[in-house]
């Protein structure tokens, strides 16, 4: 360890959920003084967890730790905020509605007493000497994503933070945004505040960090220096094995128009235009992907298509007819099925497996207002067995069931109706290798069978493994339209970040 | 599927249940005998009229019981809807005095109960839509409406309706109108339990086997599943309004034309019920079935606390903690299981631990 204390050491850190969940167990993990730490791991691997412990957010089951060689037990963020810890979450802590500095103050005034003018002069000296630009006096909600982040950063070293905690801070952000926050980054090292940098992200982790703990299924699977290993090597650790989905696309014959989107304009909850004039036509026997940074507009968008949020001007045709601000229970029966980004959404988490089986179905199993149980049971056991949802009972809450079994439970429900159009948004957002491999190989299989697929993925992997044809959206508009091999990954990331080729659109 | 298992499941589940609420109501039991043995009073005599004394008068209980049940059925399925209805005491109001009138006016019992299920409905109506669609808390307007109800009716009968010959009762529900009393023998039944009893089972059939108690539930647990669902949560939170209204709105109605056959100048015969049916409901944990099952044991703990005030002298307040306590200790089997699974999970730590040395 050297002569000096490291940073954070956690020893033997067990961390047991009341449902009976090892999210962590016997972890180990120091930090050195000074160094930009890579917290690596799938979804799941208790990542977050082992770093909510650190912020004092949660209570380990078992373990020590130590800040600077000194024992502490925080009783919550706030103590660990004092002791030089600050965490930045993927969901900032700013208050929206308040300017930047209204927040500093916010944040500074649980600390004792603090003057406007004071926190003014002390923001503006941190800008200066690491060259951040955040506007003080805009409003948080004005401001982008990034330059929240920026804010949110700001705020943790008027804290003055020695130890900071980034949680998948590049998920948010667009390519440029993140190649900022690179550098910022590095000049926080430079004056020598102990990074640690939490991500699943490979190429990043060997950019940014000096050294990376990887976890896997709340373990530690190795403490590596960064320079000695290669994204490969790190992947293979990470997942326990090659990534190499043993998926095989074959070439797409795609079929007739299924789903035509006429020039469709849709508003957000705050009632600003989020979808602005998008067409496309889906074919079938083909998957269109719609590729973005999260919050461009596409949840809007398909909410739009299947009815649940009004159109504000255009047209969606399903086979022919036009759907548009048709109830989404009727597009659903015609055959035009939604699987949604969350399964918080997609299921109810309190209903047990046969009550989420007729949800989006409702109509199927009744009888002058009446429910059909027995038949409603039969199709769930159908679901359960036809997609290997694992279950002990039908009478179970899907609230105990894992995130794959949910996801099965919910891509089957959708499925097993025999649609003719699936429109799958994010379909294996936080799912383990097995889960993700199982629900992209079902959606390929469903393409070959003739149906047609629009997946709305924010995920690059994903995109480029299933696509026949994808579509850039940014801000509301789509961007570019191309097959997978038109594009490259850094003009991908352009378009995704709202630069326009010059080559396409 | 695994139908064995999943019978096995269900005994277990009710098996737990059913100990979890026998070793709760002991425990209960136990420690509002050591506050009257503090107190200086005979324990055991206390316990036994707390809880026997109410089977005095099992009919009285069981009509009391009637009329809990529906508010607290009124309070259970907006809940389930994710509506807070507190305004079952003024639905119940109102429901009493459109079934006097009906009644009145009509000559007929059906005709009575279903205007004061009606006029409870209406009230209903007003509460959840001014909630769903101009976004007014609907705890705010449903005490709003109680209070102003109250003073309503009590001008109503005071000044309009009373009874010439006695004037601090309203005018009589006529005989023709009146629900009977079923006698076995010696005992005798106002049918209002039974009726009690019938609409509990409508409350659960509505609930658990149709489509709009399928779509009250899932908008309450998830209305944004629900709207991804194409249910129209605003709108079923509504009808779960209605329906609430209805039950306390029939709750009112029973009173009146089942039991008191009139309603007395400060409404005494109603007074508080409406509040009393929130913690049934909850005891009951918002099923119809937990509801009537509580709506009867909270009757006979206020029977029977009344009994011990008057043949031991305790004052009521004493009564009252009593009958307290018992209900606090029902709701402990929710700590009981958090402490179960914490010493699971020690358990489980240690286990981890060994394997690792």
């Amino acid at each position: 360890m050297g002569g000096s204390q490291p940073a954070v050491e956690m020893r033997g850190i067990t961390k047991v959920y009341p449902d009976g969940v090892v999210a962590l167990r016997d972890v180990d993990f120091t930090v050195r003084k000074g160094e930009v730490h890579g917290l690596l791991g799938e979804n799941g691997a208790g990542k977050t967890t082992l770093m909510r412990i650190l912020y004092g957010e949660i209570e380990p089951s078992r373990g020590e730790i130590w800040i600077f060689g000194r024992r502490v037990k925080f009783r919550g963020p706030w103590d660990a905020i004092r002791q030089g810890v600050y965490m930045v979450y993927q969901q900032f802590s700013l208050v929206p509605a308040f300017t930047v500095l209204e927040n500093l103050i916010l944040a500074s005034s649980s600390m004792g007493r603090a003057k406007l003018q004071d926190v003014r002069r002390k923001a503006e000296k941190i800008e200066r000497e690491i060259g951040l630009e955040v506007p003080l006096n805009a409003r948080v909600e004005e401001l982008s994503v990034g330059v929240q982040q920026k804010a949110e950063i700001l705020k943790a070293l008027m804290s003055e933070a020695k130890i900071l905690v980034l949680d998948e801070p590049t998920s948010v952000l667009t390519p440029i945004e993140v190649r900022e926050l690179m550098k910022l980054l590095s000049r926080l090292r430079e004056m020598g505040i102990t990074i640690i940098f939490i991500t699943h992200k490979l190429r990043e982790a060997k950019e940014i960090t000096d050294r990376i703990t990887v976890l896997r299924r709340g373990r530690v699977v190795k403490v590596v220096e960064t320079r000695d290993v290669s994204q490969e090597e790190l992947a293979k650790m990470m997942v326990g094995r090659e990534i190499t989905f043993d998926i095989t696309k074959k070439a797409a014959k795609a079929g007739a128009p299924l789903l035509a989107v006429k020039d469709l304009w849709v508003r957000d909850d705050r009632g600003l235009m989020a979808v602005k004039g998008v067409s496309f036509e889906l074919r079938a026997r083909e998957i269109l992907s719609i590729v973005g940074v999260a919050g461009n507009g596409q949840r809007e968008l398909v909410e739009a298509i299947v009815g649940i949020r009004p159109v504000e001007k255009g047209e969606v045709v399903f086979s022919g007819e036009s759907i548009t601000q048709m109830p989404p229970s009727e597009v659903y029966r015609r055959g035009l099925v939604y699987i949604p980004d969350s399964r918080a959404v997609g299921l109810i988490l309190d209903f047990n497996v046969t009550d989420n089986s007729i949800l989006t179905r409702l109509k199927q199993f009744l009888s002058g207002g009446r429910i059909l149980w027995s038949e409603a049971r039969r199709y769930s056991s159908r679901i359960v067995k036809e997609f290997n949802v694992l279950v002990d009972s039908l009478r179970t809450p899907v609230r105990h069931l894992s995130g794959g079994n949910q996801q099965r439970l919910l891509v089957g429900r959708e499925v097993a109706s025999n649609p003719k159009v699936i429109i799958a948004a994010e379909p294996t957002h936080g799912l383990d290798v097995a889960a993700t491999e199982y629900i992209r190989s079902l959606l390929l299989k469903l393409r070959d069978e003739g149906k047609a697929v629009l997946l709305v993925s924010t995920d690059l992997d994903e995109v480029f493994q299933l696509s026949d044809r994808m579509a850039v959206i940014y801000e509301g508009q789509i961007m570019a339209t191309g097959r997978p091999e038109d594009f490259t990954a850094e003009e991908l990331g352009l378009l995704m970040g709202g630069v326009k080729c010059e080559a396409k659109s | 599927m695994r139908s064995e298992k999943l019978a096995s499941w269900r005994l277990i589940e009710y098996t737990t249940i059913a100990v979890e609420i026998t070793g709760s109501i002991a425990l209960g039991l136990v420690v509002a005998g050591s506050i009257l043995a503090l107190l200086g009073y005979d324990p055991a005599r206390g316990i036994f009229l707390l809880v026997f004394g109410g089977l005095r008068n099992p009919d009285y209980l069981l009509s009391r019981a009637a009329f809990i049940a529906m508010t607290a059925l009124a309070f259970s399925i907006p809940l389930l809807a994710g509506v807070f209805n507190i305004g079952g005491e003024g639905q119940m109001y109102l429901g009493g005095l459109a079934a006097l009138l009906a009644a009145v006016y009509s000559g007929n019992a059906a005709v009575a109960i279903l205007a004061g299920g009606l006029a409870g409905a209406a009230l209903g109506l007003i509460i959840g839509a001014l909630k769903a669609y101009r976004d007014v808390n609907e705890v705010v307007s449903a005490i709003m409406l109680n209070l102003t109800l109250f003073y309503v009716i009590v001008y109503a009968i005071t000044a309009e309706l009373y009874d010439p010959v006695a004037p601090h009762e309203s005018i009589k529900v006529p005989k023709g109108a009146r629900l009977g009393v079923i006698r076995f023998g010696g005992l005798k039944l106002h049918i209002i339990f039974p009726l009690m009893l019938a609409l509990v089972a409508v409350a659960y059939y509505l609930l658990y086997h149709t489509k709009l108690g399928y779509e009250i539930r899932a908008s309450g647990f998830s209305p944004k599943a629900a709207r991804y669902a194409g249910i129209d949560p605003k709108k079923t939170s509504v009808y779960s309004m209605v329906i609430g209204g209805f039950f306390a709105g029939v709750g009112g109605a029973l009173n009146v034309v089942g039991f008191t056959y009139y309603i007395d100048n400060l409404l005494t015969c109603m007074y508080g019920m409406g509040f009393t049916g929130i913690g049934v409901a909850l005891m009951g944990r918002n099923n119809p079935i937990g509801v009537a099952l509580a709506s009867i044991f909270f009757s006979m703990l206020v029977l029977g606390g009344s009994r011990m005030q008057m043949l031991m002298r305790v004052p009521k307040e004493v009564a009252d903690t009593l009958s307290g306590v018992i209900i606090v200790a029902l709701s402990l089997p929710y700590a009981y299981r958090m402490l179960i699974s914490y010493i699971r999970i020690r358990r489980m730590v240690g286990v981890g631990a060994e394997q690792h040395s």
